[in-house]
C-alpha cells in the first residue's frame, strides 16, 4: 500500500520539483541587505539634494556657518550615497533613487528637518539595517551603512549645536571637513586620521 | 575544517604574533649575554624573532585599521578605537627602529668579522635592553587598549561571515556585545 503510494507521488513531486525550480513568472523583489541598501541609497541621495537646497536658503538668511554646515553634510550624503552605489552593484543590482523636490522652509525648520532626519537614520534605521548586513555577513554593507551611521550622528550633533546658536551661526563664515572615503564630518581637521575610517587627515575635504 | 576569515576578520588572529615574538625576544639577548659560546646563536634567533614580531605588527595594524572600520561607535568606542590606533602605529616605529638597531649591533661585526671590545659590547647591550624595556611597555599599553576594546565595550571582529544558518538562528552578530572567541 505504501509502495503504491509513493510510486503515484513521486511524479507528482518530481513535476512540483521542476516547476518550483524554474521559478515564478514574475521577478522576486529584493529582499534583506539589497532591499536595505537600496532604502539607504535612496534617502542618502534625497538627503544630498536637500541638503543643497536648503544651503541656498541659510546662505539667503545670512546664516553662513549654517549654510557651510549642509554643503559639508551635502557632500557627506553624497559619499555615502556613492558608497552605498557600489555595494548595491556588487549584489547584482543596479542602484535606483526616487529624488522628491526639496520642501524648503525656513533655516530653523531646514534644520529641525535635517536634525529629525539624522536622528532616525542614527537610531532606527542604520542600526536595522546593520543588524540584517551582520546576519547575512556582507562585510562591503556593513563597513558603507557603519560609516554612513557614524557620520549621521556627527551631522544630528552639529544640527542640534546650530539651533541652540541660531545668532552665533549668523554672518559667520566657517569650514567644514569632511573624509573622502566614509563621509565623516567635523569642524576642525583631525590630527592625524579620520576616526571612524582611518583615511588620513590630509585627504579630508574642506568645505566652507 | 574552520571557516578562513576574510581581511577585516583577521585582526583577532594576528595580534598575538607581535605580542609573544617581542616579549620573547629579549631573553634571548640576555641569553646572548651570559652564554658565550653560542652568543651568535642567541643573537641571530633574537634578530629573527624582533624581525617577525614587527612584520607582524605591521599586518596588525593594517588588520585593526580594517576591522576597526566595521565596529559600531559610541564616543567611548571612537576614542578608545583611536588610542589603540595611535599607540599601535608608534609602537610599529619603535619596534621598527629598535630592530634596526639590533641588527647593526649583531650583523656589523659578523660582516666586518671584528669583535668589538667586551665592555662596547656589553655596554651596547644593556643600553639595547633598556630602550627595549621602553618599546615593551608601549606594546603593554597597546595591548591593555585593545583589551579594553574587547572586554570593558564588547567590541568583537568579524572572525567569519556568519552566513544563512547564523541568519536563521538569529545570532547576535552586531558587531558589540560579545567577545573575540581567542580572547574570552
Amino acid at each position: 500500500m505504501i509502495r503504491a503510494k509513493s510510486a503515484f507521488l513521486s511524479p507528482l513531486l518530481l513535476a512540483a520539483s521542476i516547476l518550483s525550480a524554474a521559478g515564478p513568472t514574475s521577478p522576486t523583489p529584493p529582499a534583506g541587505t539589497l532591499k536595505d541598501m537600496q532604502e539607504a541609497y535612496n534617502g542618502e541621495s534625497n538627503a544630498h539634494a536637500n541638503y543643497l537646497a536648503y544651503a541656498v536658503k541659510a546662505q539667503e538668511e545670512g546664516y553662513a556657518k549654517a549654510a557651510a554646515l549642509f554643503r559639508a553634510a551635502a557632500k557627506a550624503e553624497e559619499i555615502h550615497a556613492a558608497n552605498h552605489a557600489q555595494v548595491i552593484k556588487s549584489l547584482g543590482a543596479e542602484p535606483t533613487a526616487d529624488l522628491k523636490a526639496a520642501e524648503v522652509k525656513s533655516t530653523r525648520e531646514n534644520l529641525q528637518a535635517a536634525l529629525k532626519g539624522e536622528t532616525y537614520e542614527r537610531d532606527v534605521m542604520y542600526p536595522g539595517f546593520l543588524t540584517q548586513a551582520r546576519k547575512e555577513g556582507k562585510i562591503d554593507a556593513i563597513r558603507s551603512l557603519n560609516y554612513a551611521k557614524t557620520a549621521e550622528a556627527e551631522h544630528a550633533r552639529l544640527y542640534q549645536e546650530a539651533l541652540n546658536d541660531m545668532d552665533g551661526w549668523k554672518g559667520q563664515n566657517a569650514t567644514f571637513y569632511v573624509c573622502p572615503v566614509c563621509g565623516y564630518t567635523s569642524t576642525t581637521r583631525p590630527t592625524a586620521k579620520c576616526p571612524s575610517s582611518f583615511t588620513p587627515s590630509s585627504r579630508f575635504l574642506a568645505i566652507g | 575544517m574552520p571557516p578562513i576569515p576574510g581581511w577585516s576578520g583577521l585582526h583577532p588572529l594576528i595580534i598575538h604574533f607581535p605580542i609573544a615574538l617581542l616579549f620573547v625576544a629579549p631573553l634571548f639577548v640576555v641569553a646572548a649575554a651570559f652564554w658565550r659560546r653560542h652568543r651568535e646563536s642567541w643573537s641571530l634567533g633574537a634578530l629573527a624573532l624582533m624581525a617577525i614580531g614587527t612584520f607582524s605588527l605591521f599586518f596588525a595594524v593594517a588588520t585593526g585599521e580594517a576591522a576597526g572600520q566595521l565596529v559600531e561607535r559610541t564616543p567611548q568606542i571612537t576614542a578608545s578605537l583611536e588610542r589603540h590606533e595611535s599607540l599601535a602605529e608608534t609602537g610599529r616605529v619603535v619596534f621598527s627602529l629598535l630592530t634596526l638597531a639590533f641588527a647593526t649591533l649583531v650583523l656589523v661585526p659578523m660582516v666586518l668579522k671584528r669583535e668589538p671590545a667586551s665592555w662596547v659590547r656589553q655596554t651596547a647591550t644593556v643600553v639595547f635592553l633598556l630602550a627595549y624595556a621602553g618599546g615593551i611597555g608601549h606594546l603593554t599599553r597597546v595591548a591593555h587598549e585593545g583589551g579594553r576594546l574587547v572586554h570593558e565595550f564588547g567590541v568583537r571582529s568579524m572572525v567569519a561571515s556568519p552566513g544563512p544558518e547564523a541568519a536563521a538562528l538569529g545570532a547576535d552578530t552586531t558587531g558589540r556585545e560579545s567577545r573575540d572567541d581567542d580572547d574570552r
